[in-house]
């Protein structure tokens, strides 16, 4: 364990564990919007900077994503750094010219005093701030469906050829955790259609619930070893299954006694 | 692993005490959430079965979990869903062959038990010790 | 060939030169991408079919060379004559044979195909009597221009392989490296970085396995010096790379070369072959415990794949995106592991330092800046092309000495040094000596060594909107700040050379550029707004012009300039038709009239006019 000073209080932390993790953990508000738990850290939106110094510094101090630094013993962090909330309001500022119709940015703009950007808005431009958690978590999910294309300013999110992408299995994660709900998808009559590629939802056999797609679930079946006649049925169904089989076992139980 | 979550169905009278303690237990800022334990009809007249996750040995929920956000808590032996890494894929809540991880809808995050970190608030609240929460000897001993 | 050991190297180093001393005449063809454009192909065919007619066929090879890059590619293809030393420049097939017939085999002189002093018209005939090269003082370029760049005997003949053999027989890896950091040798590529500590760290780590990346992904415009080398001296990188690999304990090294080098991908192939097949690369190199392998990443030519963590994913064969650096690459660079990334300029001067001396290396240049670097001088200069000078070297010696002065005799405004994330240099600091510090400390840097030289013809907030736009494409999207923020510094220099800016707009792009500059991840985006500093910070004046008076005082930005027609037009009609907007009127012999509701301010008019009679303000 080592010591480090957030904001005037010393905190204890594991070496080397993110800085952002232990500002979380003392529930310290710090905005992102290209972190997410279930992926690797980018450093994308630089939302997350902070002001870093140590005592030897000589009062020389550095700036850095919280999201992607070590915390080292000793270190001493300002989250709220003049300079740091500067920084934030002006790239709050430039994705509010990026973005102008956005709610979620508005409001997180809003926060940081930033109500109009000082700069040439983006006409006709889309809410994708390419944060990168949709394709980091499509990735780690092991599918690689989609990917950034491009650079720069052009730089999209997109599966390869910008053709219906045969690694997707349509869960949906990319869209679900998409800071900006930018992913579009469509669900319905059993079906579902996301990045041009139609699937076909499982129905439950009972109820005809549908919960997963049907490449999905065979994909989970394949490379997770899990049977696939548990799929079949929706959740409902199978909680009542369960009651009913524990209802028997109970039954005999109170009628052997009686 | 010190204690054991046992259901007794033959004491439930069905009176879903065990649901409200969840539910309140698991309020995310107030807002009551989803229950994770919930009595249903066992099929037979006067028999109800508190349906919760049995915390697996080989679950399928581990397995089915592809971004590692199901991982089982070697002091409590439950299941535990961490919300941080979840992604909402649905996986988990399709390959439970017993229904219990659950989308709570107006959360909007996948729930499941997690035997409340070792003290769980059914088990407290249960009038007629339907759900108990008991050292393994005392249970192993009974049992036989 | 076999090169088992130490013996077998002398041996060909011997041989070699007794058949260069055998052959003294021999026709030296510069091969580098330039003077192929130029047609240097052919004049090697030419060369060789002249000398098969001169019944010289069987010795063509000693005698003829495909030398690489001499740097001066303006005037390929360049001939040089020895022993005699004599330069031909712009030569075509059809001169060759009166080559090989007066100067070859003669030792007349063909005064045509002479360099042209462009200062006064002189003809030169040596090539170091050249005042391009008669400054310059080669290390990194050593070989370029003198051997055949594909042969490797060549450069055994020149001492090649000689430092390798230095450091696995007399040196210990930790020697090595004291050396070079004796040697003051810092990365070439820009980062000035102290290329020995860089080594020293990385041999510290303990880990599976280090590599060793040569950073061949020259992506500043106007840049050539890298791959002049990797075409003309492959061996020279190569050997360079072997030293690194040795003295951090590397089994293997990447040679990453943008696919847009052709000729260096060939020829460093042909080089690392020859090295496999004679037995310097692969197993127990020379006869010692020494084991290294060398391979070619080719690189699609993204300018942010030339910065170390995303040239390290490229060659990993992933997306090259940059990741914070917080942990260094030396420390855990590509797949990981502890990794040297060093620039082709300075691993090609790794062996001669280590041949010669740290103390040599280091004698040269200033206390601090040690050695040469080469630059590559462009823009409104005399005399273009690659330069090696000595650092300290000062700005007026490289463009009034080497370079001869600036085109027309016009007024010099500024240079622009270190590529597009560089700055550029006013008038009043002519004298500063050429250094990593001293570009620094005044708001540009030494970058991979681009300079370009702009006359007052040249509107500096068009330079700076120029390198602005290069970057805005370049940038790699991944962090806001560089992709957003750069953006946006463009579109207000737009609106600027537009003559829709206002005095605020100012002040806003100093904001934006710091917090673009604190806030992106990398190094483009750190140092992305350098352009647009810097010329504000000695140019501001412009700025304003073009803002309160609406005006571009070099008559570049379209919105900014007028043209009209003098009172000394003859009337002769040639602008006319050259307008594509019909926007000019006028019979012959009688003065000619813009309509300016028209113009466009194409400049088509301007371009066309043999009397001077347009005006531009």
């Amino acid at each position: 364990m080592i010591h480090i000073t957030i904001n005037g209080k010393v905190v204890q932390a594991k070496d080397g564990e993110m800085l952002l993790t232990v500002i979380r953990r003392e529930k310290i508000d710090v905005p992102t919007l290209c972190h997410h738990e279930a992926v690797e850290p980018s450093g994308a939106c630089r939302l997350c900077m902070v002001e870093i110094t140590k005592p030897e510094w000589d009062g020389w101090c550095d700036y850095v994503t919280s999201c992607l630094y070590p915390a080292a013993d000793g270190l001493i962090v300002n989250t709220h750094a003049k300079k740091v909330n500067e920084l934030r309001s002006s790239i709050l500022d430039m994705y509010l010219a990026r973005h102008p119709k956005s709610p979620e940015i508005r409001q997180l703009a809003a926060e940081y005093g930033v109500l109009k950007t000082q700069f040439e808005e983006v006409v006709d431009g889309d809410n994708c701030i390419l944060c990168g958690i949709c394709t980091r978590i499509c990735d780690t999910m092991g599918f690689h469906a989609i990917s950034m294309v491009g650079r720069g300013h052009g730089k999209e999110v997109a599966p390869p050829l910008n053709m219906a992408p045969t690694a997707c299995v349509g869960c949906l994660s990319c869209a679900k955790n998409c800071p900006t709900n930018y992913i579009e998808y469509n669900m319905e009559n059993g079906g579902l259609t996301i990045w041009k590629k139609d699937f076909e939802m499982v129905a439950c056999t009972e109820c005809g619930k549908t919960t997963i797609t049907k490449e999905f679930a065979e994909y989970l079946s394949k490379n997770r070893d899990i049977n696939i006649d548990y799929f079949r049925k929706c959740d409902e169904c199978h909680r009542k299954e369960l009651a009913g089989t524990m209802g028997r076992i109970s039954n005999w139980d109170r009628e052997a006694r009686s | 692993m010190n204690n054991r979550f046992i259901v007794k169905p033959e004491l439930c009278t069905g009176c879903r005490s065990c649901e409200l303690a969840c539910s309140f237990t698991h309020a995310i800022d107030g807002v009551r959430a989803l229950t994770r334990i919930t009595p249903i009809d066992g099929g037979f007249k006067d028999l109800w079965v508190p349906v919760t996750c049995l915390q697996c040995d080989d679950a399928a929920c581990i397995k089915s979990c592809l971004v590692n956000a199901l991982k089982r808590n070697p002091v409590t032996g439950a299941v535990e869903l961490n919300h941080e890494v979840c992604v909402n894929c649905m996986a988990c809540v399709a390959a439970c062959p017993f229904g219990c991880a659950v989308l709570d809808t107006q959360a909007n995050l996948i729930v499941k038990c997690d035997l409340c970190g070792g003290d769980p608030a059914c088990a407290h609240f249960c009038p007629t010790k339907a759900l108990v929460w008991e050292p393994i000897e005392k249970s192993v001993k009974k049992t036989g | 060939m076999n090169i088992k050991n130490v013996k077998d190297l002398n041996k060909i180093k011997k041989e070699t030169l007794a058949i260069s001393k055998k052959h003294p005449k021999k026709v030296l063809v510069c091969c580098g991408t330039g003077c192929i454009a130029n047609g240097a192909t052919k004049i090697v065919e030419s060369v060789r079919d002249g000398l098969a007619k001169r019944k010289l066929k069987d010795v063509s090879i000693e005698i003829l060379k495909e030398t690489g890059c001499h740097g001066f590619c303006e005037l390929g293809p360049l001939v040089i004559i020895e022993p005699q030393e004599i330069f031909y420049t712009k030569v075509k097939p059809k001169h060759v044979d009166d080559i090989l017939d007066k100067s070859f085999l003669e030792n007349e002189i063909i005064e045509p195909l002479l360099f042209t002093n462009p200062v006064d018209g002189s003809k030169i005939t040596k090539y170091n009597d050249i005042s391009f090269f008669k400054h310059q003082q080669r290390i990194a370029l050593r070989n370029l221009g003198k051997i055949s760049a594909h042969d490797m005997k060549e450069y055994i003949g020149v001492d090649g392989y000689q430092a390798l053999a230095k450091v696995l027989f007399k040196m210990t890896p930790d020697e090595v490296i004291e050396e070079v950091i004796k040697s003051g040798l810092r990365g070439r590529g820009g980062g000035g970085f102290s290329a020995g500590k860089k080594w020293k760290i990385c041999k510290n780590i303990q880990a599976d396995k280090h590599y060793v990346i040569c950073n061949g992904d020259e992506g500043d415009p106007g840049a050539f010096m890298d791959r002049s080398i990797m075409e003309g001296d492959p061996h020279g990188v190569l050997e360079g790379m072997m030293i690194a690999a040795y003295a951090i304990g590397a089994k293997e090294g990447y040679i990453y070369v943008r696919d847009e080098y052709p000729l260096a991908v060939t020829h460093l192939e042909k080089a690392i072959l020859d090295c496999e097949r004679s037995g310097l690369l692969g197993e127990n190199i020379l006869g010692t415990d020494f084991s290294f392998t060398i391979k070619i990443a080719r690189g699609a030519g993204a300018f942010v794949c030339g910065e170390s963590s995303a040239l390290m994913k490229s060659v990993a064969g992933e997306v090259g995106e940059p990741r914070a650096k917080y942990v260094r690459s030396v420390v855990k660079g590509l797949y990981d592991e502890p990794t040297v990334l060093n620039n082709v300029e300075t691993l090609v001067n790794i062996p001669t330092i280590i041949r010669k001396g740290a103390d040599w290396y280091s004698s040269i240049g200033t206390k601090k800046s040690t050695g040469t670097k080469v630059f590559s001088l462009v823009g409104k200069v005399r005399n273009t092309g690659l330069i090696e000078v000595p650092m300290g070297i000062t700005l007026r010696e490289i463009i009034y000495d080497i370079g001869g002065g600036i085109l027309e005799d016009r007024p010099f405004k500024a240079v622009q040094t270190g590529g597009p994330s560089g700055g550029c240099i006013p008038e009043s600091m002519l004298d500063l000596p050429v250094d990593f510090d001293s570009l620094t400390e005044v708001g540009s840097m030494m970058g991979s060594g681009g300079m370009i030289v702009m006359d007052d013809k040249t509107c500096i907030v068009d330079v700076a909107k120029y390198f602005l736009e290069f970057l805005v494409e370049e940038s790699c999207g991944k962090c806001t700040p560089c992709r957003e923020g750069l953006y946006q510094l463009h579109k207000l220099l737009e609106k600027i050379c537009a003559g829709k800016g206002e005095m605020s707009d100012i002040e806003k792009m100093e904001r934006l550029s710091e917090n673009v500059m604190i806030g992106s991840l990398c190094g483009l985006g750190k140092s992305g707004p350098n352009p647009l500093m810097s010329t504000l910070k000695h140019f501001k004046d412009e700025y304003i012009e073009h803002i309160k008076d609406k005006k571009c005082r070099a008559g570049v930005c379209p919105e900014l300039i007028t043209y009209e027609i003098l009172d000394n037009c003859t009337g002769c009609m040639a602008c006319i038709p050259a307008c594509g907007y019909d926007a000019i009127t006028g019979k012959k012999k009688e003065v000619h009239i813009i309509a300016q509701d028209k113009c466009t301010k194409c400049g088509a008019c301007y371009a066309v006019c043999n009397f001077d009679s347009i005006l531009v303000s």
